[in-house]
C-alpha cells in the first residue's frame, strides 16, 4: 500500500512526514467525525432553529353573555383570501426567468447594433457596461414577481368581480419579512362574496379561502359603557413571554368587562413552527400548543331591560341628550341596566369599514361636548337635588319628626346671610310630610335639616350609604363623588348655609346615579346597603359549570333606621308617582297595575364661573317597583333636562312598562302553557 | 497499488495521483456551482458564471501542470532564484497602493491584470519551494555550517514577512512548516531545528499570551481584526478583554461585534455538523441556500462546508481520502527522487498542500483560527488553481525523471 512502502523504506525523514500528514488527517477526520456524526444532532438543532418560524395563534375571545345568556359580545368569522406565496414560487422563477432572457436578447440585440455602428467587436470593459449588475437583477426579481402576483389577483379579481389591489410596497414588504405566512388580499367578504370564490376559486392556483374569529358586538351601541372596547394589541407579551417570530394580530380589553376580565376573555395563545424550505418559503407546519379559547363572562344584565332602556332614552330624549338610567335588584344590589348616552359602538374599534365612515366615526367619538365614551352612570359627578331629600326626611323621621304635623312653607326660605331667599317650586301653603315630599317643599326640608342633631343624622346616613366612595365596580372608571364628612360639618367654615342646600340635595354633594340606586334600593329593601354586582359568573366555553362564581347579595352596610320612618318615606314616595300633577311631580313615569314609588329631582349646577345656570340642570327620578315586594330600582338622570318629572319619569315609565310585560312573558303559568302546546 | 516501479513497462505518469486531481476538480466545479447558483442563475450567461471559470481554470492549470513536465525539473530549478526574486519583487510591488488592489477584502493581495486577478502569494510559495530545495540540495555537510542554516531560515523569512505585510496571516504561515520539513528532510542537525522550532514556539506562546491575557497597555500592536480572530479562536470575551470602565453602550457594541466575528465560524460549524452521515445532497444544503455561509467566502474558503453540509461525513470522508492519495503518492515520489533535489522539490510540495487543507478543514470544525487559505484544487480562485495544478506537475515531473527512469 502507499503508506506502508514508505514506512518500510529505510529513510526516517521520510517516514517522519508520513506521519506527520498520517497524523494530521486522523485529526481532521476525528475532528468531522465529531462534528458530523456524534454532534449532529446539536447542529441539525441550531440549523431546525434557524429554518423554524414560530407563529403566534391567537385564541377566540369569551363571549360577554347576559344573565339569561344572551351575548352581548360575540365573535364572528371573518373571512378573507390569502395568498400563499410558496405555491407561487415556481411562477416567480418562471416569470422572472422568460423575463431574464428577453433582458439577455435585449443586450444581445443592442450589442450587435453597437458593433455594427462601431464596425467592430467590443471590448469586455464596454459589454460589461451594458449588462445588467447584480442590483439591476434583484429588481427584476421584485418587479417579475409583484407582476406575477398581480396578473394572478387581477384574473382573481375578475372571477369574484370585484378588483383586488396590492401596493408593490407592501407586496415587497410581506415578501421579506413574512414570506412564510399566507397574505391576506381580501379581507371581510360578505356572503355573496365567499359564494362566488367557492364557485370560482378551483382555477385560481395558490390562493385560499381563510376563516379566523373577530369581536363582533350584535347589539351595536347597546350596554357599550358596560362591555368597553377593545384594541389592537402588538406587543402580545404573553404570560410565557414568548419570543415568536410572527406575532399575528390581536386585540386586548381597554375598559369595561372588556377590559376589566380581559384575562378571562383572552384565552391563551397556541403556538406553530413553521418550517422554511431554502428559499425562505413554507416547507410544512406544526401545531405546538392549540390555543384555549377565552372563557365567558356572565353579567347581571337583562337585556330585554337594557334593550328597552336605551329605547326610551331615545325616544324621550334622542340620542345626543347627556343621561344615564340604572336599574338595579334592590333585593341583592345586582345591576339589570345600565346605560349612558351619548354612546358609541365598540364595534368601531375591531371592525373593517371604509375610511369615510371611519373618519365620521372618529369625529364623534373625539368630540369633547357629547364625550361618547364617559360612562355617565358612574364615571361622572351630579348635585342630587330634590332626591337627597328621601335621606334628608329619614334622618328628620329618626329624629323625632311628626309626619303629620302642618308647616306654613311661604314659598321660598329667607336664610340668614343671603341677600336673597332659597327658592322653591312647591309653592306656598301647608305641608305635611307626605305632601311636602311629593311636592318636593325646599322650605319644609331646609327646616328640618336645620334642626338640632339632624345633620349629624344625615351625615350618618350618608355614609352608611357610602356616598362620597366608590362601589368597585370598574375601579379605573368610578367617581366618588362628594360627601362632607363629621369633621368637615364641625368646622367653623361650615355655615347654617350650607346645612340648609345640603337638605336639599345642593352645594357640598355630589353622587353618581349608580351610588343613587344603591340608596333607593336601600329604602326599597327595609334598610340593606349591597354592593352593586355587574358580573355573575365566569363559564368556560362550551361548559355550564362556573370556574368562578361573584356572590349576590353582598351586604356593604345596614342603614340602620327604622321600619317605621322607611315606610312613611316610601308611602310618601308612591304618593308622588300614584297622584296626578300637580300634587304628584312623578306622575308621568305610573304605569296601571304595576305600583311604582318614586321622587323626582332638579338640581341647579354652577357653570365654570361657579354661577347658577338655568340651563344646566341635573334633573333625577328615582323609583321602585312593585310597591309591595320591590323587584326593581329604577334612576333616570339627565343633564340639563326641564326637570325630573318632565324629563327623567317618561323614561322610567317606558321602562316600566317594558319590565311588566316582561315578567308577564315570564310567568310560570305562561311558561307552562307553551309548554303543553308544544306538547 | 499502480506503483510504476514494479511493473513491466514504467508507467511515464503517476496515475492513481492523477486520477485524484481530476476527481476532486470535479467536485470543485459541482460545489462551485451548488454554492454560487443561486446568486447567478438568470441572465449571467453560464460562461460568466464562476463555475465555468474555474473549470476554465482547471484547464489552462492543466496546461501548465503539462508544461511543468515538459522540462526536467533540474532544469527548471536552475531559474529558480530567478523565480524567488522576481516574486519578491513582485510581493513588493503589490504592497504600493495603486498597483495593489485590495477588492474591498481590506489586504492588499491582487494585482490586476487583463481577465483577471493575480495572487502573488500563491506564486510565491512555489518560488520559496524551488529556490529552497536548491539551496539545500548541497552536500549534507554543508548543512552542518550555521551560516547556511541561517541562510536558508532567511530565505523563509524574506516572503513570510512580505507576505504577512500584506497583510494575508495564513498564506505566510503555510511557509512555515514547509521549510521547516523541509530543512529538517534535507538533512539539517536535530539541534539546531530544535533550537529554532523551541525559540519561535517560546516567543510564538509569549506572543499569543501577552496579546490574550496582558493588560491592554502592555499589550503589543496588532491589527485589530487578527487579534479579534484570534480572539474568537481561543474563547476570549471582548467585553472582558477591553480596558475596563467601558460605558453600558461601549459594551454592548463589543458583545454585538463578538455575535457578528463569531457568526462565520459558528454557521461553517452549524453547516458541518447538520451534513450528518450522509448530508442534504448536492444543491440541498439549507445552511448554503439561506445564505448563512458567508456569500463572499462559501465558494473559495469555505468551499469545505459546502460540501460536508451536502454530502455529509461521507463527504468529508471522500474529499480526504482524495487529497491522502495525493499526499503519499508525493511522499512516495519523493522516496523515488532520482536525487536530493527532486526529494526536497516533492517534500515541499507534499508539505505545503498538506498546511493548506490542515488549516482550512480545520478552521470549518474550529481546530484552526479562521486565516484566508484555501483549499487546494476545491476552492474556486486562480491563482491559487494554478498554483495547485503547478504544484502537482512539478510532482508528476519528480515522477517522470525518477530513480530507475
Amino acid at each position: 500500500m502507499l503508506i506502508f512502502d514508505q514506512l518500510k523504506k529505510d529513510d526516517p525523514h521520510l517516514r517522519f512526514l508520513a506521519i506527520v500528514v498520517l497524523a494530521g488527517i486522523l485529526i481532521l477526520l476525528t475532528g468531522l467525525w465529531w462534528v458530523q456524526l456524534v454532534s449532529t444532532k446539536y447542529f441539525q438543532k441550531s440549523l431546525e432553529n434557524q429554518s423554524t418560524r414560530s407563529v403566534r395563534i391567537p385564541a377566540i375571545r369569551g363571549k360577554i353573555l347576559d344573565r339569561n345568556g344572551i351575548p352581548l359580545a360575540d365573535n364572528r368569522p371573518f373571512f378573507s383570501v390569502d395568498l400563499f406565496l410558496e405555491d407561487l414560487s415556481g411562477k416567480y422563477q418562471s416569470a422572472f426567468n422568460s423575463a431574464a432572457s428577453r433582458l439577455k436578447t435585449n443586450i444581445n440585440l443592442q450589442i450587435a447594433a453597437k458593433e455594427k455602428l462601431l464596425g467592430r467587436k467590443l471590448k469586455p470593459q464596454e459589454r460589461k457596461q451594458l449588462a445588467v449588475s447584480e442590483q439591476g437583477l434583484a429588481l427584476l426579481h421584485q418587479q417579475t414577481r409583484y407582476d406575477a402576483t398581480t396578473a394572478l389577483l387581477a384574473s382573481l379579481g375578475e372571477k369574484l368581480s370585484q378588483p383586488i389591489s396590492l401596493t408593490q410596497t407592501n407586496f415587497e414588504k410581506w415578501y421579506e419579512k413574512s414570506r412564510v405566512l399566507p397574505l391576506p388580499v381580501l379581507i371581510n367578504l360578505n356572503q355573496t362574496q365567499i359564494a362566488r370564490f367557492e364557485e370560482q376559486s378551483g382555477t385560481v392556483p395558490g390562493v385560499d379561502l381563510d376563516v379566523t374569529s373577530l369581536r363582533y358586538y350584535p347589539n351595536g351601541a347597546m350596554a357599550a359603557h358596560v362591555l368597553g372596547f377593545l384594541e389592537r394589541d402588538n406587543q402580545s407579551d404573553d404570560v410565557q413571554s414568548r419570543h415568536f417570530s410572527y406575532p399575528l394580530t390581536d386585540y386586548k380589553g381597554v375598559t369595561g368587562v372588556e377590559g376589566l376580565f380581559d384575562d378571562a376573555l383572552h384565552g391563551t395563545a397556541g403556538a406553530k413552527s413553521v418550517v422554511v424550505n431554502n428559499q425562505g418559503f413554507r416547507h410544512s407546519e406544526t401545531i405546538e400548543t392549540p390555543p384555549s379559547p377565552g372563557e365567558n363572562v356572565v353579567l347581571t344584565i337583562d337585556f330585554n331591560i337594557q334593550k328597552a332602556a336605551e329605547a326610551a332614552m331615545r325616544t324621550h330624549l334622542g340620542v345626543n341628550a347627556h343621561s344615564a338610567v340604572v336599574v338595579m335588584d334592590p333585593r341583592n344590589g345586582d345591576i339589570l341596566t345600565m346605560a349612558s348616552q351619548p354612546a358609541y359602538d365598540p364595534n368601531f374599534f375591531v371592525q373593517p369599514m371604509d375610511p369615510a365612515a371611519r373618519e365620521a366615526q372618529w369625529e364623534l367619538l373625539q368630540d369633547t361636548n357629547r364625550r361618547p365614551q364617559l360612562n355617565r352612570a358612574m364615571h361622572e359627578n351630579y348635585h342630587p337635588g330634590s332626591i337627597f331629600k328621601i335621606v334628608v326626611g329619614l334622618a328628620a323621621l329618626e329624629q323625632g319628626l311628626d309626619p303629620n304635623a302642618k308647616f306654613h312653607s311661604l314659598g321660598n326660605y329667607p336664610m340668614k346671610g343671603l341677600r336673597e331667599p332659597i327658592g322653591d317650586t312647591a309653592g306656598p301653603g301647608d305641608f305635611d310630610f307626605d305632601r311636602a315630599l311629593a311636592k318636593s317643599s325646599n322650605p319644609y326640608f331646609i327646616t328640618q335639616g336645620l334642626k338640632e342633631g339632624v345633620l349629624p343624622r344625615i351625615l350618618e346616613l350618608g355614609h352608611r350609604l357610602h356616598f362620597g366612595e366608590k362601589t368597585g365596580l370598574f375601579p379605573r372608571a368610578e367617581a366618588r363623588g362628594n360627601f362632607p364628612t363629621l369633621a368637615a360639618v364641625s368646622k367653623r367654615d361650615w355655615y347654617p348655609v350650607e346645612t340648609a342646600y345640603l337638605s336639599i340635595g345642593q352645594g357640598r354633594i355630589d353622587v353618581t346615579p349608580l351610588q343613587i340606586a344603591v340608596m333607593i334600593s336601600a329604602v326599597a329593601n327595609g334598610g340593606d346597603v349591597y354592593f352593586p354586582r355587574l358580573v355573575s359568573a365566569i363559564v368556560p366555553d362550551g361548559e355550564t359549570e362556573p370556574s368562578e362564581t361573584f356572590p349576590s347579595a353582598r351586604l356593604r352596610d345596614k342603614l340602620g333606621v327604622s321600619e317605621r320612618s322607611l315606610r312613611i318615606v316610601r308611602e310618601a314616595m308612591l304618593a308622588d308617582v300614584q297622584r296626578p300633577a300637580p300634587e304628584g311631580t312623578g306622575h308621568a313615569a305610573a304605569v296601571p297595575d304595576f305600583p311604582i314609588a318614586g321622587k323626582t329631582g332638579t338640581a341647579e349646577v354652577e357653570n365654570r364661573n361657579g354661577k347658577k345656570d338655568r340651563s344646566l340642570k341635573d334633573t333625577w327620578f328615582v323609583s321602585f317597583a312593585p310597591y309591595d315586594s320591590p323587584r326593581y330600582a329604577v334612576v333616570v338622570m339627565v343633564e340639563g333636562g326641564a326637570s325630573g318629572g318632565l324629563s327623567c319619569a317618561p323614561v322610567a315609565h317606558d321602562i316600566y312598562l317594558a319590565i311588566q310585560k316582561h315578567e308577564q312573558n315570564l310567568k310560570p303559568g305562561s311558561k307552562a302553557g307553551t309548554l303543553a302546546t308544544v306538547q | 497499488m499502480l506503483t510504476g516501479i514494479h511493473s513491466e513497462r514504467p508507467s511515464r505518469i503517476d496515475i492513481p495521483q492523477l486520477l485524484a486531481v481530476l476527481c476532486l476538480m470535479v467536485l470543485s466545479v459541482a460545489f462551485v456551482y451548488s454554492a454560487t447558483r443561486l446568486n447567478e442563475i438568470g441572465v449571467t450567461s453560464f460562461y460568466h458564471q464562476t463555475f465555468f471559470k474555474q473549470f476554465i481554470w482547471f484547464i489552462l492549470g492543466l496546461g501548465a501542470a503539462a508544461a511543468v513536465c515538459m522540462v526536467d525539473y533540474h532544469i527548471i530549478c536552475r531559474w529558480s532564484f530567478v523565480a524567488y526574486w522576481l516574486c519578491i519583487l513582485i510581493l513588493i510591488v503589490v504592497l504600493i497602493p495603486g498597483i495593489g488592489k485590495t477588492h474591498g477584502w481590506g489586504a492588499r493581495r491582487w494585482i490586476d491584470l487583463p481577465g483577471f486577478q493575480f495572487q502573488p502569494s500563491e506564486f510565491a510559495k512555489l518560488a520559496f519551494i524551488l529556490a529552497q530545495a536548491n539551496y539545500l540540495s548541497r552536500p549534507v555537510d554543508e548543512l552542518r555550517q550555521r551560516s547556511i542554516f541561517w541562510s536558508a531560515i532567511g530565505l523563509l523569512l524574506l516572503p513570510f514577512l512580505l507576505i504577512m505585510k500584506e497583510p494575508d496571516l495564513g498564506s505566510a504561515l503555510v511557509l512555515v512548516p514547509t521549510g521547516l520539513i523541509m530543512l529538517t528532510v534535507a538533512g539539517t542537525p536535530p539541534r539546531y531545528m530544535l533550537q529554532l522550532v523551541g525559540i519561535g514556539a517560546i516567543l510564538g506562546g509569549l506572543l499569543v499570551t501577552d496579546l490574550l491575557y496582558a493588560p491592554p497597555k502592555y499589550r503589543i500592536k496588532m491589527k485589530e481584526y487578527q487579534v479579534k480572530r484570534l480572539l474568537v479562536y481561543f474563547g476570549r470575551n471582548y467585553v472582558s478583554y477591553s480596558a475596563p470602565g467601558g460605558d453600558a453602550a461601549e459594551q454592548r457594541r463589543l458583545k454585538e461585534e463578538q455575535l457578528k466575528d463569531e457568526y462565520n465560524v459558528k454557521q461553517a460549524m452549524i453547516a458541518v455538523g447538520s451534513g450528518g452521515m450522509w448530508g442534504e445532497g448536492w444543491r440541498q444544503g439549507q445552511q448554503n441556500a439561506l445564505g448563512y455561509v458567508p456569500k463572499a467566502g462559501k465558494h473559495n474558503d469555505f468551499i469545505f462546508c459546502v460540501i460536508a453540509e451536502e454530502l455529509g461525513f461521507f463527504g468529508s470522508v471522500v474529499v480526504l481520502a482524495l487529497y491522502s492519495v495525493i499526499l503519499f503518492t508525493g511522499i512516495r515520489i519523493a522516496g523515488q527522487a532520482r536525487d536530493r533535489l527532486g526529494k526536497l522539490l516533492a517534500v515541499g510540495v507534499v508539505t505545503l498542500l498538506f498546511s493548506h487543507i490542515f488549516i482550512n478543514i480545520g478552521m470549518n470544525i474550529r481546530i484552526m483560527p479562521v486565516t484566508g487559505v484555501p483549499l487546494p484544487l476545491l476552492s474556486y480562485g486562480g491563482s491559487s488553481v494554478l498554483g495547485s495544478l503547478i504544484a502537482i506537475g512539478l510532482l508528476q515531473n519528480i515522477y517522470m525523471y525518477r530513480k530507475a527512469y
